[in-house]
């Protein structure tokens, strides 16, 4: 192995320390921001006491239940019990490294490097890949805690999510066709035409829906989130998870959340495209990757604040009312957003003769 | 280094496999197989095949073994107890027979690796998706057709092993899973103190089985 | 030193005879038939590992047909095997023995 390649992994390792570090720095005040902002909804106050304005409750909440005591149920199958969170959090944190944060840019000192981890072709589908194993992680936690209200919720859970992955992968394809591509670094680089504001949102803003609802959908938030109500089913799948672990199941779906509006912005509006950056900084320039990155991070809270938003308006629906609407509504719906982007492709490919 | 990554993906598998055949319970065999795939997907990225790697861990790690653990989940199967072996001298035999098979096996894995006729891997397109979908559309398109009208037999053959018997014969006993709503809510007529029920899965088959209009609104209760 | 094509064969061939062991050892229905996939996994390794040493894409798309035809049976399959849970109350094949003589 010579000196290059081993540059190459320590590069590689720096690169994933930072993103994972800033990553769930974000996602701990995530969890912040929507308790501050579902109370302001309500009319309350969030917490306010620690550190100004509440700013060190993360750090609060990580103290708590790491000495929290850990209870484990007694007849529970140890091996899958502690497998469980694991795979949760795996398959959420495992998505994060195709995301491309920011353009080709030249940091001094280093040279210029590719803002993202790693880009290879079949990003999108190694995305979709991941989050169908994540699947797996509320299945067998629902199942190992040997309480029936678990497994209830645990595999309404697992069959929400693989009914509202199809509609989300089909919600995609339409993406895929227009940008003729399964790259995310090249879907980026394909909305930067109009002076960076080629998004495509405007071009298929039925798909943005899809996409948007199965979304939701598949990390299990208000509305769908039935299996996981209070009210409903104790807590769920996550009912005998105490201390870390729960712990653990919170932050995945936290990052699920994060990842889940990361690809919406790479996807449908634009990643780091900051319409007129281009023409005011230059490409490839200091300024202009710093620009970039701060509105990526905008965009992804933006839609992060979406989800609380919805959290605090909308009521929840009812498991079968869920199942009905995912398969015989956004289903179809999606298939005809598919037919709709194909038509409309191939005249205008034949009129303009390019894409 | 690529040795060192395929002999730790192909322990990985084969220590996955065997855990699947040793294991008891079930679902620790479905977690042992879910790990094959997944370090056989690994492989296939190992042999410039990035798709069917996508695929592999899309289709049998996230679609089939999620259906397998629902349906171990569901029938609550329970693990194999051990039962005595009634083979006896066959043992000796088969051990001697299969160590005949993988010596000729590796004599002639061996004899055809020292003799420099096998093709090395070089860098090519084959296995990006694009060449993969062209091949698809062009010159396979028959099978590809061919095999969506496989998967809607499928569909159709799982629907209806799985469909009920909407009539209920007269005298059943209650089966487990069906709900036992009251007469009184279908038919106003009959007094709530009639303790008939009707058992059905829902409220729009008990409407059918009874005949009623169904515009029976669980929003509006009186 | 790269791993050769006999490597990914030799490999194949191991997993394929595990499935096979696994098929005839086991008593519990669903294990089978994981043992099953198994053994069509190994055979999909077997065809990625020709396409890719020989340059051609052929292998790739077979692979990809005996996926879809193996979710296809995947789900008949385990139709088949609720319904005679349903009826028998036992995943135990030895117990599923009525038509012998």
């Amino acid at each position: 192995m010579d000196w290059s390649t081993v540059l190459d992994i320590i590069l590689k390792f720096v690169a994933i320390t930072i993103a994972f570090t800033v990553v769930l720095l974000i996602v701990a005040y995530t969890v912040l921001a929507e308790r501050r902002v579902l109370a302001l909804i309500q009319g309350r106050l969030g917490p306010n006491r620690v550190g100004y304005g509440g700013a060190l409750q993360p750090f609060a909440d990580l103290l708590k239940f790491i000495l929290k005591e850990d209870i484990v149920p007694d007849k529970s199958t140890r091996f899958i019990y502690f497998l469980a969170p694991v795979i949760a959090t795996m398959a959420a944190l495992m998505t994060m490294i195709v995301y491309p944060f920011g353009p080709e840019t030249s940091i001094p000192f280093i040279g210029t490097i590719p803002l993202s981890i790693a880009r290879f072709d079949v990003a999108l589908l190694y995305v979709l890949g991941v989050t169908s194993v994540g699947v797996y992680g509320l299945a067998l936690a629902g199942w190992s805690s040997n309480n029936k209200y678990s497994l209830m919720g645990g595999l309404r859970s697992s069959a929400q999510m693989i009914s509202y992955e199809l509609a989300l992968g089909l919600s995609l394809i339409g993406v895929i066709m227009l940008a003729g591509t399964l790259d995310l670094q090249k879907i980026v680089e394909m909305q930067s035409a109009w002076h960076g504001f080629r998004w495509i949102i405007f071009l298929q803003p039925l798909g943005f829906i899809i996409y948007l609802i199965a979304a939701i959908a598949e990390t299990n938030r208000v509305p769908f989130d039935l299996p996981e109500a209070e009210t409903e089913l104790v807590a769920g799948f996550h009912t005998e998870y105490s201390a870390m672990k729960f712990a653990l199941f919170f932050l995945a779906e936290y990052i699920n959340m994060f990842t889940v509006s990361m690809l919406a912005t790479t996807l449908f509006l634009g990643g780091w495209n900051v319409p007129f950056a281009e023409d005011i900084f230059g490409r490839g320039t200091f300024l202009f990757g710093l620009v970039s990155v701060l509105g990526f991070l905008l965009k992804v809270i933006f839609f992060l604040f979406l989800y609380i938003w919805l959290r605090g308006t909308l009521p929840r629906f009812r498991f079968d009312q869920l199942m009905n609407f995912g398969w015989k509504f956004l289903l179809p719906v999606a298939l005809l957003n598919i037919f709709l982007t194909a038509t409309l492709l191939i005249l205008y490919m034949s009129y303009s003769g390019s894409r | 280094m690529l040795v060192l990554l395929f002999i730790l993906f192909a322990g990985l598998a084969i220590g996955c496999a065997i855990a699947l055949v040793a294991q008891r319970n079930p679902l620790y065999s479905a977690i042992s197989l879910i790990g094959v795939f997944i370090s056989l997907a690994c492989l296939y990225v190992m042999l410039a095949a990035p798709f069917i790697a996508a695929v592999q861990v899309i289709v049998y790690a996230g679609a089939i073994m999620v259906l397998v653990v629902f349906v171990i989940m569901l029938l609550n199967v329970e693990q194999e107890e051990r039962r005595r072996s009634r083979l006896g001298f066959l043992v000796p035999a088969a051990v001697v027979l299969a160590a005949v098979l993988v010596a000729e096996a590796a004599f002639i894995i061996w004899f055809v690796d020292k003799s420099h006729a096998t093709p090395t891997q070089n860098i090519s397109d084959t296995g990006l998706t694009s060449s993969i979908g062209s091949a698809l559309f062009t010159k396979y398109l028959l099978p590809f057709e061919i095999t969506s009208i496989l998967l809607l037999m499928a569909i159709v053959g799982a629907m209806t092993l799985a469909r009920r018997i909407k009539e209920i014969p007269a005298g059943a006993a209650v089966v487990p899973g069906a709900q036992v709503l009251p007469l009184h809510m279908f038919d106003r007529s009959v007094p709530l103190s009639d303790t008939r029920g009707v058992e059905a899965y829902g409220t729009e088959e008990v409407a059918e089985v009874l005949d009623l209009p169904d515009d029976h609104d669980l929003t509006k209760r009186d | 030193m790269v791993p050769q094509l006999s490597w990914y064969l030799a490999l194949s061939a191991v997993l394929f005879t595990i499935g096979v062991v696994g098929v005839i050892i086991k008593r519990n229905i669903i294990a089978m038939f994981m043992c099953i996939e198994l053994m069509l996994n190994a055979v999909n390794l077997t065809f990625v590992a020709f396409s890719s040493f020989f340059q051609d894409v052929t292998g790739q798309l077979f692979v990809f047909i005996v996926m879809t035809v193996a979710a296809a049976e995947a789900a008949v399959g385990l139709g088949i095997i609720i319904a005679i849970f349903r009826n028998r109350e036992s995943l135990d094949v030895d117990d599923a023995s009525i038509l012998k003589f």
